[in-house]
């Protein structure tokens, strides 16, 4: 466990739209520890996707690296990068994005089924988490039966469920109301503090900042502030 | 199976079943195709054996044994000797295919005239087994007067109606054949009347007549000796085996260069290339129907990968490698075509099968005779259901269902998915 959840070094995205240059992260270098609980905030368009993107393999950086528990995602093929995606890297996306085929449960051990684990195994995971989110019972609907707030939730179980050295969550808040976004929240500081999962937060929602143990400030895809802080707890 | 494999398969059933109105009509344009597929194959392969029976009962059978020699020279010097039809018997045996001959007859077939006080004319002369070649050839029912050759004749003659015109004979008149002999010369051989056929080919009508071969072995000086042995098939698709088994014993028995089996497809060259090409306009409309088919897939599986672009992106995100997010494509477009083919398939078999098992009546469909390739046609067509045909119906199925799934795989394939993202709500 001697390498950080998260390095990157120096890391740029130029994007060419038509005659310009857009440079949607520029020079990011960043550590994040395993078991940190990170928010990356700041203006609309300041590069926080992009940032995320990066991070999670799914688009490529014009310079720089980006290390993933140790593992050099720069030089890796789309496959190699698609087994870290499985394997190191859990995604929550701001409008949940479950596959409207499959049911919560089957969702939620989407990742475990890909590795190949076997059905008890993958059944006793889910289900403990199930109940440890306040989902029980729910295991058997499809999304479109379940609320924004639940769906979200079966989106961090599938997120957290293999236990990924890194988290990475757009926006997970912006589609739900307050209550919603507290259960939320509340969820993913108990995974965070008894499971020990790094999440690393892009976010406008100033209570999801509010909370973070460490935050961070991006303007025009540069870092501006790094600060830890003592988070606020829920009322 | 892999688990990969289970889980591919179970997210595009569960796809499938989502967009079922849309599958559902692509499935039954498919299913229309399968059956139309079927329906054709098996009855053009019945019209072609159909084709193949007639014509080859007409000549000189599925399999034709002879001197290789004797093809080239029609000449009764390259005649083959009265033994070998024990040989060919022997070597049917021994190559366990006996059980797959219907008829073998031995025939010495010669050119010469045929003369009356009206005149002379050219005439195909063939020395026939009246026993066996009542069994072999069509020629006996399509007597006009009087009656085929019996066993025991001996100077009869059964001549084809053009030629009993054209030399003033009727039933019972005696008229002369003249041809080279074995021994090359000029020999007579007085005949009598005592049947008339119509076959309706004009070529075959004017010239063609059959004599005792007891007659024509005596006339000709070879005795015993035939210039051929036809050999009747139950169908026509034993003849490759039959032939290759046949051939190989006689040429341990008797050298490479001495007796040859022809097939039909060799001794009937129009006839073969006539059901090539009637093959070919088949595959060549099934083709275009199955491409306007597979344009349809390719629609419906990219419509589905166009709308769901989002959940590759995710599938991607969560682990799928570009190459599984093709598959999961390829595999629905195949479940697709191939489950709505099968059913196609078996429903085109049921309905021929019951509809037209017996045969299918063309009659209606049709003036007057119908020659083909010199050969009158029979109106009613007998499906032949061949395992051959539901194997190659079912891969062309396969493969179209295959191609049609490979460009929206491959769009899947290429999904950016930091783009499908992008634009949430
Ligand atoms: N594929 C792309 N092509 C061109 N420009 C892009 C592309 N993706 C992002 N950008 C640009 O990069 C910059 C950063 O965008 P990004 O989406 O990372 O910002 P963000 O901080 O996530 O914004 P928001 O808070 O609105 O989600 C923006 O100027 C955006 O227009
Ligand atoms: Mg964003």
């Amino acid at each position: 466990m001697g390498n950080p959840a998260l390095r990157t070094e120096a890391v740029w995205k130029v994007f060419h739209q038509e005659a310009e240059e857009v440079r949607a992260v520029r020079g990011v270098t960043l550590t994040i520890q395993h078991g940190e609980f990170v928010v990356l905030a700041g203006p609309s368009g300041s590069g926080k996707t992009t940032l995320l993107n990066l991070i999670g393999g799914l688009t490529r950086p014009t310079d720089g690296r980006v290390w993933v528990d140790g593992l050099e995602l720069t030089r890796m093929s789309s496959r190699e990068l698609a087994r870290i995606r499985l394997e190191k890297l859990g995604f929550i996306f701001q409008s949940y994005n479950l596959l409207p085929v499959l049911s919560a449960l089957e969702n939620a051990e989407f990742p475990l089924l890909l590795r190949g684990l076997e059905r008890g195994r993958r059944e006793r995971r889910v289900r403990e988490l199930f109940q440890r989110t306040g989902l029980a019972g729910l295991e058997h609907r499809r999304p479109g039966k379940l609320s924004g707030g639940q769906q979200q939730r079966v989106a961090v179980i599938r997120a957290v469920v293999g236990e990924p050295a890194l988290v990475l969550a757009d926006e997970p808040t912006a589609n739900l109301d307050s209550a919603a976004s507290d259960i939320l929240l509340t969820v993913m500081e108990e995974l965070n503090r008894d499971l020990g999962t790094t999440f690393l937060f892009a976010t406008h929602d100033s209570r999801l900042m509010e909370r973070s143990r460490r935050l961070i400030h991006l303007v025009d895809g540069q870092i501006v502030s790094d600060q830890w802080q003592e988070p606020r707890r829920e009322l | 199976m892999s688990f990969k494999t289970a889980v591919i398969t179970k997210l595009a059933l569960r796809n499938l079943r989502r967009q079922a109105r849309r599958s559902l009509l692509t499935a039954a344009s498919m299913i229309a195709g399968g059956a139309l597929l079927i329906f054709s194959l098996i009855l053009g392969d019945g019209t072609h054996e159909q084709w193949i029976d007639s014509a080859v009962r007409m000549a000189d059978g599925h399999l034709t044994i002879q001197s290789p020699r004797f093809q080239g020279s029609r000449a009764l010097k390259d005649r083959m000797p009265g033994e070998s039809r024990a040989f060919v018997e022997q070597a049917l045996l021994q190559g366990g295919i006996v059980g797959e001959i219907r008829v073998m007859a031995p025939r010495l077939a010669v050119t010469g005239m045929a003369s009356s006080a009206a005149g002379a004319r050219p005439a195909r002369i063939l020395g026939v087994d009246p026993a066996v070649e009542v069994s072999f050839s069509v020629l006996d029912e399509k007597v006009r007067q009087g009656r085929y050759l019996r066993p025991g004749d001996r100077l009869a003659a059964y001549v084809g109606i053009g030629l009993l015109e054209a030399l003033d004979l009727r039933l019972g008149s005696k008229f002369v054949l003249t041809a080279q002999d074995a021994g090359g010369e000029i020999a007579g051989q007085l005949v009598r009347v005592v049947g008339t056929f119509r076959t309706g080919i004009p070529e075959v009508d004017r010239s063609l007549l059959h004599i005792p071969l007891s007659t024509a072995g005596a006339w000709l000086g070879c005795g015993g000796d035939v210039t051929s042995m036809g050999l009747l098939l139950g169908n026509s698709e034993l003849v490759p085996q039959v032939r290759r088994s046949l051939q190989q014993r006689l040429s341990e028995t008797h050298g490479t260069e001495a007796l040859r089996a022809l097939s039909w497809r060799e001794s009937l060259p129009e006839l073969d290339a006539a059901v090539k090409i009637d093959d070919f306009s088949n595959y060549l409309f099934q083709g275009i129907l199955f491409g306007i088919i597979a344009l349809g897939i390719v629609n419906t599986v990219l419509m589905s990968v166009m709308y769901r672009r989002r959940e590759f992106g995710v599938l991607q995100a969560l682990g799928l490698t570009p190459g599984q997010s093709a598959s999961l494509v390829l595999v629905e477009g195949l479940i697709l075509t191939v489950l709505s083919g099968t059913i196609g398939i078996a429903l085109g078999l049921s309905v021929t099968w019951f509809l037209w098992g017996e045969g299918l009546d063309l009659s209606s469909m049709m003036d007057n005779e119908w020659t083909f390739s010199g050969v009158v046609m029979e109106p009613v067509v007998v499906p032949r259901f061949r395992v051959a045909r539901m194997v190659q119906g079912l891969s062309f199925i396969f493969l179209i269902g295959m191609l049609a799934s490979l460009y929206p795989a491959l769009r899947a394939m290429r999904i950016d998915v930091a783009e499908t993202m992008k634009f949430e709500r």
